[in-house]
């Protein structure tokens, strides 16, 4: 067996495959070996029924043995993976709100002119959101509206007389009408993160179907989470156009000074940006053609739909990176960063600088990057970058040459001024109409991560690949939208060969009259995954449009590639938000039999969303193609 | 008697996961996939059992397929043999589900299948290179070998234990 | 040219035998008489036979369980009539004359006909022994619709289940207050007698037969002592077994019931050993002389029996005058080793619930198990057998002896 081939199996993507074959030679072990040595995993883990929830346990149900198991406490098969799950969801919450919350000071600090670094880049974004908020915008100066938007989204996370409004002002009306009626309107986002560990503490909530209405409470608290965070970041950074960029690894430069932004949130990012841009010189001084700054993962994403800067790979590959022994620094914030990339750094001679408070990792260097000190933060831990590369300035490195086009930065807003250049008077005429017309099957939102169960991107190419052909359009986010871009997803000139008839038409007459002398790319790239609030507000905006709710609406989800806890409150919100969501890896929580009908079937009932999971990425396509089927046939489409 | 390999429990290694039953009751289902064989009709059966010996003892009892088995000279029907490789095996068509065979094993390792009425017991996984427990163990407290192998092991673990002074 | 090894007897004990002896002795001839007409078979299969689950070819002993062995030849339909020990030959009943150089005597029991019943000898009687008893069964329970059954054992039971699965009225006419009463106390049956009841079994305890009352077809009624008549077609008679040693009583083989043997089941007389239904042999708990009728003793005496004829010197570790396991309707069961303890001077230990029994018995101090019956949940049964048995200290295990939690790590 070649290497290749062997190599098929951890992912689809050649330029990493380069990588893993490196790492063999060099004995440096990788997820896929730490994957490989954790085989076989824990079956109880697995399904759901192990519970570590209180110091009698572990408890482990056993799913072959007769009749009904409990744990010690009582606990059923079913409450144990509904506990399980609710905590799951309140994590993915806690990290994305974590994430906006973030935002939310650096802004107010702003406003306050404690945070000289960063400033109002999108007034007009500002004024939009504050008037959702019910903030008095005219004749009001920008600092003073960004200060009253920076308090509403701060009081958004404690329990309060109204309910979270980054939630309840995003949905359309009936969905509200829907969440009140199950009683899952969030009352604070951090009040309901801080419920479910309440509920799911030892003798608490043992009510299967409480327990899931819990969860389902705090997904829409993350949806407002998500929302916020995209938010104020478009208000701080810019809201995305389109930019023509390109990814991969191959755009590392093994001239230049490389330094990889990864992790998050782009508080850090953006000033990163800034000061490499002002230490160019410093850079070329020390014999480096400049400073070449790219993203991983999501950090990737927001700096390449504002900036057009390249990504470099995304999720489970974040070690491929530092393997091409081309990176001077990796610098991280939060979320989705592997502990072992300090380790291969170490392996290649670089290093990993951390810089936030709740995230430093053993053999990492920590530059504290602090909002009112951010520049200067940023200055020293590009200083590091510069040293290091004069340290390898002289090695060899391996950068394949592998690397993609892409165009990106399709915020809702630009999508809309996209189409207004079809019709300026009702931009969203000419996609409902091709949607009714059959041009456009519906749209799918493509989310998540790489999970190294799954060759890494294979389920997002086939299943991609089936649906744009079927005239789906498909947006993407997070490591999705990294995935995708990798393979040619987001290249416009591979638009008419991916694309239906339909579809390829719809999207090459908006390119055309936007001045592009072309189509738009097959997959549209809406940014990291809290911009997944990108595809919510498309898919509200719709449903207000057709005077429906969002759970007629021929639009699905899926998330095929999930790892992090945050891909399962997503998924979770997508399910409150009435989407049929498709999950490509076993959830834990199949070992209860009533959650499991319920998350798969009955919850249509409430929320006219429901999971879908499916791990062969071509069964799970047609699924969601019968779904949007289901839901044309709804509304009378053909 | 040929060299047969056989199942050995390391005991000093085993964290009492109970990972080996769940391999188990999947390979002796009908889809030998977890999350489609717990919806299974009747449930795929273990035929191992893990018990605990205070204060820290975890101890994986299977059949020990015992060259003198008491089960295939108790058997009142004729349904227990000795295979061509060497295991004890129940023929289920011709167990009645008498239990005399549950009455005799001084292992309490053959399990009544309630459904079916008949006795099971570990059948080493026949169409499997390494049984599905052994294979399954995260700590390898379950050792497929043959007995000469596997005393040779233990002989070499317990001379380096006494050279170094180190347990292994 | 090897010893010839003779056995007297084609079931469990003789073939057991048999097959050792092959197994052990390649070269030995090897002839097994046997007066039945079939080749040997498993019978404790033979209700089956009665209700048609199983043929006679589903049950044939030859090549199955322990009967692996090739070489053994079987003398169907060949009673022995006399036996003389010097010099050494058997004589069967068509007058030829059979030297041996070892003997075994595994001539097993047949079925106790109480004197007291009046017409025992009547057509549709029957007592279930044999294959041929149960084919004549099965025959004649196609004119049956009620069948009376006489004694409350296990046997009869396997057999009374074996008809009504059939659809055929069954009444179990049982002298002693409960069923099973060589098994467990009466009080201690209740699980059992619920699962027969709601079987549709009819019981009645405490009552026995006085006659059995014939027409031109055979049997047509069963008089009872309480006076009350109870019209049937088919009697079963089910009340204990008896050795077979007709033929040795003329001999010098020492006989008290059964055939008295040693240690390692030999008789008196030099060459000559016994095992199964026939031989006397001891219980390792109570230390009494006992005879069994269990499939499952008389293939281990069997075994231990064709070593020693070997050569090989075996030591016969006896058996519990009460043992057995099975299921009546639904309702598993194990009974061994001392369960009987009424007015006894033992340790009890007894636990019940809705659907599971279990009552362990201890010696006076407390120090040794003797005994235990496990009802509906039977689970490590053969752990109990080997505590007893083997008389294994139990001072780190007694609590989980008690509890039902006992497993192999406690032995370790």
């Amino acid at each position: 067996m070649s290497d290749n081939q062997q190599f098929q199996k951890f992912t689809s993507d050649p330029a990493v495959m380069q990588m893993i074959a490196k790492a063999k030679e060099k004995n440096i072990p990788t997820v896929w070996n730490r994957y490989e040595q954790m085989l076989p995993q824990c079956g109880f883990g697995e399904t759901g029924l192990c519970c570590r929830h209180c110091l009698q346990g572990p408890c482990r149900i056993n799913p072959f043995e007769e009749g009904a198991k409990t744990g010690i406490c009582g606990a059923t098969a079913d409450v144990m993976v509904a506990r399980g799950l609710d905590r799951a969801i309140a994590a993915g919450t806690a990290a994305h709100s974590g994430h906006a919350k973030h935002l939310a000071h650096t802004l107010l600090k702003m406003t306050q002119g404690k945070a000289r670094d960063y400033k109002i880049t999108d007034p007009v974004k500002l004024k939009k959101v504050a008037a959702r908020m019910n903030i008095a915008v005219d004749d009001r100066k920008d600092n003073e509206i960004a200060r009253d938007v920076a308090l509403a989204a701060l009081a958004d996370f404690h329990e309060k007389e109204t309910p979270v409004m980054w939630a309840a002002s995003v949905v359309t009306p009936g969905r509200v009408k829907v969440l009140s009626g199950l009683g899952i309107v969030p009352k604070g986002i951090d009040h309901e993160i801080s419920e479910i560990m309440h509920r799911t503490l030892y003798g608490v909530d043992a009510d299967p179907v409480n327990l899931l209405l819990g969860g389902l409470r705090c997904s829409v608290a993350d949806l407002a989470g998500c929302y916020m965070g995209t938010d104020l970041a478009d208000i701080l950074f810019g809201t995305p156009t389109p930019q023509v960029t390109c990814a991969n690894l191959g755009t590392l430069k093994s001239g230049s000074v490389n330094v990889a932004l990864h992790g998050h949130n782009p508080v850090l990012s953006e000033v990163i940006v800034q000061v490499a841009e002002a230490m160019q010189d410093e850079a070329i001084q020390a014999g480096a053609d400049g400073i070449n700054v790219v993203g991983i993962c999501c950090t990737g994403n927001e700096l390449m739909e504002r900036h057009g800067i390249p990504s470099c790979t995304h999720s489970v590959s974040q070690e491929m990176a530092l393997l091409t022994g081309a990176i001077d620094v990796m610098i991280v914030d939060y979320q989705c960063i592997m502990p072992s990339v300090a380790s291969v750094a170490e392996c290649m001679g670089t290093k990993v600088i951390t810089t936030m408070d709740i995230c430093k990792i053993t053999g990492a260097t920590h530059i504290e990057v602090k909002d009112e000190t951010a520049a200067e933060n940023a200055k020293q831990a590009l200083t590091h970058a510069i040293s290091s590369f004069k340290a390898r300035k002289n090695r060899k490195t391996d950068i394949p040459e592998i690397k993609n086009t892409v165009v990106a930065g399709f915020s809702t807003e630009s999508i809309v001024a996209a189409l207004s250049k079809l019709n300026d008077k009702d931009p969203l005429a000419p996609l409902v109409d091709n949607i009714k017309s059959g041009n456009i099957k519906g749209l799918c939102l493509f989310a998540g991560c790489n999970n190294v169960k799954i060759s890494q991107d294979i389920n997002y190419t086939t299943m991609t690949a089936k649906l744009l052909k079927e005239n789906v359009l498909v947006v993407a986010t997070g490591c999705g939208a990294g995935s995708l871009m990798r393979h040619d997803f987001m290249d416009p000139s591979k638009t008419e060969e991916l694309c239906g008839k339909g579809l390829f038409t719809v999207l090459n007459a908006i390119g055309e009259a936007n001045g592009l002398g072309g189509p738009l790319p097959p997959v549209l790239h809406l940014g990291s995954c809290v911009d997944n609030s990108r595809a919510i507000e498309i898919a509200v905006a719709l449903a207000n449009y057709l005077g429906v709710d969002t759970d007629k609406l021929p639009v699905v989800a899926s998330a095929p590639e999930p790892t992090s806890e945050k891909a399962i409150s997503i998924g979770t919100y997508a399910v409150s938000a009435g989407l049929p969501t498709h999950v490509g890896v076993m959830l834990p929580i199949t070992g209860g039999p009533l959650v499991t009908r319920i998350l798969t079937q009955d919850v249509k009932e409430l929320t006219g969303g429901y999971f879908i999971v499916e791990p062969d990425p071509n069964k799970a396509a047609d699924v969601l193609l019968q779904a949007l089927d289901e839901r044309r046939a709804g509304l009378g489409l053909e | 008697m040929p060299d047969y390999k056989e199942i050995f429990v390391k005991t000093d290694i085993c964290t009492g996961c109970n990972t080996c039953k769940l391999a188990c009751a999947v390979e002796h289902s009908k889809t030998k996939n977890l999350f489609e064989a717990m919806f299974e009709t009747p449930k795929p059966k273990s035929r191992l059992y893990v018990e605990w010996v205070p204060e820290n003892t975890r101890i994986p009892v299977l059949c020990r397929h015992c060259e003198d088995a008491p089960c295939i000279n108790a058997c009142i029907s004729g349904a227990i043999t000795r295979s061509d490789q060497g295991t004890v095996v129940t023929d289920t068509d011709k167990c009645i589900g008498c239990w005399t065979c549950v009455m005799v094993c001084p292992y309490g390792v053959i399990g009544r299948d309630k459904a079916l009425h008949k006795a099971y017991r570990c059948d080493r996984c026949p169409d499997l290179e390494v049984p599905a427990c052994v294979a399954s163990c995260p700590t390898k407290a379950l050792v497929y070998e043959s007995v000469d192998t596997f005393s040779a092991d233990r002989r070499k673990a317990v001379s380096k234990e006494l050279v170094t002074g180190k347990g292994v | 040219m090897g010893n010839h090894y003779v056995i007297v007897g084609g079931s469990a004990a003789g073939m057991a035998a048999a097959h050792t002896l092959r197994k052990k002795d390649k070269a030995g001839i090897i002839t097994v008489l046997s007066d039945e007409k079939s080749p040997p078979y498993f019978r404790p299969m033979i209700p089956y036979i009665i209700n048609g689950k199983k043929k006679a070819s589903h049950i044939t002993l030859s090549g199955n369980g322990m009967f692996t062995e090739q070489g053994i030849d079987v003398r169907t339909d060949t009673a022995v009539s006399a036996l003389d020990t010097a010099p050494k030959t058997v004589t069967t009943k068509s007058g030829e004359a059979i030297p041996y150089d070892r003997l075994l005597f595994a001539t097993g029991s047949r079925p106790y006909m109480p004197e007291t019943i009046k017409g025992l000898d009547t057509k549709g009687v029957f007592s279930l022994k044999t294959l041929a008893d149960a084919m004549a069964m099965a025959r004649r329970l196609q004119d049956t619709n009620h069948v009376v059954m006489l004694g409350g054992g296990i046997l009869n039971l396997k057999a009374a289940f074996a008809m009504l699965e059939k659809g055929i009225r069954v009444t179990l006419v049982v002298y002693s207050p409960e069923v099973l009463s060589q098994l467990m106390e009466p009080e201690d049956a209740f699980l059992i007698r619920k699962a027969l009841d709601n079987a549709g079994l009819e019981i009645m305890t405490r009552c026995s037969a006085t006659d059995v009352v014939t027409d031109a077809g055979g049997v047509c009624a069963v008089a009872l002592s309480n006076g009350k008549e109870l019209p049937c077609q088919m009697v079963c008679v089910g009340k204990g077994v008896i050795p077979n040693t007709d033929f040795i009583q003329k001999s010098n083989i020492k006989i008290n019931k059964g055939i008295l043997v040693d240690k390692h089941t030999a008789c008196n007389v030099k060459d000559t050993f016994a095992a199964g239904d026939v031989a006397v042999t001891h219980d390792p708990v109570t230390g009494e002389k006992v005879t069994t009728a269990l499939w499952t003793n008389a293939v281990e005496m069997g075994i231990c029996a064709g070593l020693n004829m070997a050569g090989i010197k075996t030591r016969y570790t006896g058996t519990f005058g009460i043992m057995n396991a099975t299921q009546v309707a639904a309702e598993p069961f194990v009974s061994m080793g001392v369960v009987h303890t009424r007015n006894k001077d033992v340790e009890v230990y007894i636990e019940k619930s809705g659907h599971t029994f279990r009552k362990i018995v201890f010696n006076k101090k407390g120090t040794r198990l003797i005994g235990a019956v496990f009802i509906g949940d039977i689970t490590n049964a053969g752990m109990y057998r080997y505590v007893i048995r083997e008389k294994k200290p139990i001072d780190r295990f007694k609590s989980h002896l008690i509890s039902h939690t006992l497993h192999y790590g406690h032995f370790m």
